[in-house]
């Protein structure tokens, strides 16, 4: 037992000394992700990102990811476990805006960068970068109440009750239905952002047989369409996000009226390139850095076009087809298919 | 003194892992020492009452599937009481719901007879359910003194505040009641359900109170969500599964009648140092959770060879 201690202590020591190395000229910056939602493309794909960029900034050398499904508490032990890590930055996708104040002030206590992506944080000093939610609802909600010409029934499907996103995107789709008071929500259901539970819940209210104008759906959208096209019910338009196997639906599927809207998941790569730029004394005026969303539609030449310039068929189906976030990421479409960060074993 | 060894073995033999991991975690990161045992202790602490909690149900013969929800319940209700009136009742009352939802599984399970897994999976679903009804998004807020209460130390540095009220909130309500008629009891029914009762066990009964004690358990561990997080979360968090691990790995058989609760508790220790281990190594993420369900076969498959051996001697 002793013996086999020891040696599983060596190789542990082995393995934590043989990536640091020598980084030459260059500074070499650890940093350190969390994120609390594994399995998901959007997730995955914001994770990706971060590798990339990683890999691309010449002044990181080592990145330490904490990927897992947990909750807030769990997001605190990951948090702290990086501190002790002895990361000089922090780059996390937040389960909540106050729950995790405690560990990030200490880190900022102890000189660590602190960048919150897709979702912001209370903690004084920490920076956000994140794409503004209540507009991608209000924006795609906005076109679906127009082209129904500001009358008719519509399915509001959501992602997870209590998420701040989808807390956020529900206020701008409530603030589109202010404007639109002839729109009426037969049904609102939470897919939890899961696709089979999404597919499933479409399969149950086509089966019910109540009539419905259009779909507007929280990023659970190519098997919506395939829930339609399956059970042979006539096609409404629907509004999901810009993940590949939507649009693609969007360019393809016969009769299919609809709109993507942007919501990159590489935020998580201009989350590392900010911390990067902190880091070497270029810190950004505001705290807050928005990235506001666009609208892909199909129902002009103009839409269509669009569309079709942004497909890649080595994208995974479910990842979003904004692979980068103009003026903050660096990497090219391989480096973040390939999903490869520095000093990671 | 031998006696003793081979009456405690297996948690000694988990003291001795414990303490051989914090040493690989001081080799991998030496200026890992009492802060990062501070911030170990205190992410245990959901935990370990989970475990707490799960490891009584399981002595008894049981098992409750529904100890994360019930957290989920208890933390929401904290944050929701603590916002509107004072600390010390608010905190009374939710120790009272977590108590009460659990005798309400345990009168569930002996009332109905349906097996113990099928009601308290659907008492999942019911709570989580009613943590939503309570509170709808994260939110709500706690008690100033409750989140100062779990950081720092005390009395002297070193000692983490997490750690003592891990090892105080569960010492006084286990010690009493394993050494009293209802601690006996319990194991009884665990051991042998029909002898137990033939002896003049209140069977029954004993699987409610069981069950309470279960519930009451997930009361502090939802208390110490709040208390962690500041705020309270209607989502239950990943407490069902890994306070099952730790009860296996602490050496409480599956089926009921043996094992105590220090060793689940030393279990819970363990599987937080893994991950803190696997952090600082910088292992890919996808890998972290097959090595933690590895190292946690691996170490439940030694420890029954080991004890089969000494058995047999």
């Amino acid at each position: 037992m002793k013996k086999l201690l020891t040696g599983a202590a060596a190789l542990a020591i082995a393995a934590t000394l043989a990536p640091a190395g020598f980084a030459g000229s260059h500074k070499a910056y650890t940093i350190g992700v969390s994120n609390t939602v594994q399995g998901n493309g959007w997730r995955e794909q914001m994770i990706c990102a971060m590798r990339a960029q990683a890999l691309v900034e010449g002044d990181v050398s080592n990145l330490i990811v904490a990927h897992r499904n947990t909750d807030s508490a769990g997001q605190l032990e990951d948090i702290n476990n990086l501190i002790e890590a002895g990361v000089d930055a922090i780059v996390l996708n937040p389960s909540n805006p106050d729950a995790l104040n405690s560990a990030l002030e200490s880190a900022m206590a102890q000189d660590i960068v602190v960048v919150a992506v897709d979702a912001g944080v209370t903690a004084e000093g920490a920076y956000v970068l994140s794409n503004n939610q209540e507009e991608y609802a209000y924006l795609g909600a906005k076109w679906l109440f127009e082209q129904l010409g500001g009358s008719g029934d519509v399915v509001y499907m959501r992602g997870i009750a209590g998420v701040s996103a989808d807390t956020d995107r529900d206020n701008g789709f409530k603030r589109a239905l202010e404007e639109y008071p002839g729109i009426n929500v037969v049904h609102e259901v939470f897919t939890g952002w899961q696709q089979d539970q999404g597919k499933q819940q479409m399969f149950d209210f086509l089966a019910t047989g109540i009539p419905f104008d259009g779909v507007w759906t929280s990023g659970i959208d190519n098997v919506i369409v395939d829930a339609f096209v399956e059970s042979g019910a006539p096609l409404v338009p629907i509004v999901g996000a810009d993940n590949a196997g939507f649009v693609q639906y969007l360019s393809e599927v016969e009769g299919l009226e609809g709109a993507a809207v942007t919501n990159p998941g590489s935020v998580g790569g201009a989350g590392i390139a900010l911390a990067v730029d902190i880091l070497n004394g270029e810190a950004p005026d505001s705290q807050t850095v928005l990235v506001d969303p666009v609208l892909w539609e199909n129902t002009t030449e103009e839409g269509q076009a669009t569309i079709a310039a942004a497909q890649n068929p080595n994208l995974d189906p479910e990842w979003p087809v904004s692979v980068t976030v103009p003026g903050w990421t660096d990497y090219t479409m391989e480096q973040i298919i390939a999903c490869e960060g520095p000093g990671e074993g | 003194m031998s006696a003793f060894v081979r009456k405690h073995g297996w948690t000694l033999g988990l003291a001795l892992l414990l303490l051989a991991l914090t040493v690989v975690t001081r080799l991998i990161q030496p200026t890992f020492g009492v802060n990062g045992f501070e911030s170990l202790a205190r992410a245990a602490l959901p935990f370990a009452f989970a475990t707490a909690g799960m490891a009584v149900v399981v002595i008894v013969g049981g098992i409750d599937l529904s100890v994360a929800s019930m957290m989920a319940v208890t933390g929401v209700l904290a944050a929701v009481l603590m916002e509107r009136m004072a600390g010390v009742p608010a905190l009374v009352i939710v120790l009272a719901a977590g108590l009460v939802m659990g005798l309400i599984n345990g009168a569930l399970i002996v009332l109905t007879r349906v097996p113990d897994i099928v009601v308290t999976l659907a008492m999942l679903f019911v709570w989580e359910g009613t943590a939503l009804l309570i509170l709808e998004t994260p939110g709500g807020a706690t008690a100033d003194w409750l989140e100062a209460s779990i950081r720092g130390f005390f009395p002297v540095e070193g000692i983490p505040k997490a750690l003592l009220i891990i090892g105080g909130a569960i010492g006084v309500v286990w010690l009493p009641i394993r050494r009293s008629k209802l601690g006996l009891s319990i194991y009884a029914t665990g051991s042998d359900e029909r002898a137990a009762f033939r002896s003049g066990v209140a069977v029954g009964r004993t699987k409610i109170a069981a069950y309470g004690l279960c519930g009451l358990f997930c009361a502090m561990g939802g208390l110490s969500l709040a208390a962690l997080t500041g705020i309270g979360e209607p989502v239950p968090g990943p407490y069902l599964l890994a306070s099952v691990a730790a009860v296996v790995l602490g050496g409480v058989v599956l089926g009921g009648g043996k094992g105590g609760l220090l060793g689940p508790l030393i279990a819970v220790f363990i599987l937080r140092i893994i991950r803190t281990i696997l952090t600082l190594m910088a292992i890919d993420p996808n890998v972290t959770t097959i090595v933690e369900g590895t190292i946690m076969v691996a170490v439940v498959m030694l420890g029954t060879w080991a004890t089969t051996r000494g058995a047999r001697r």
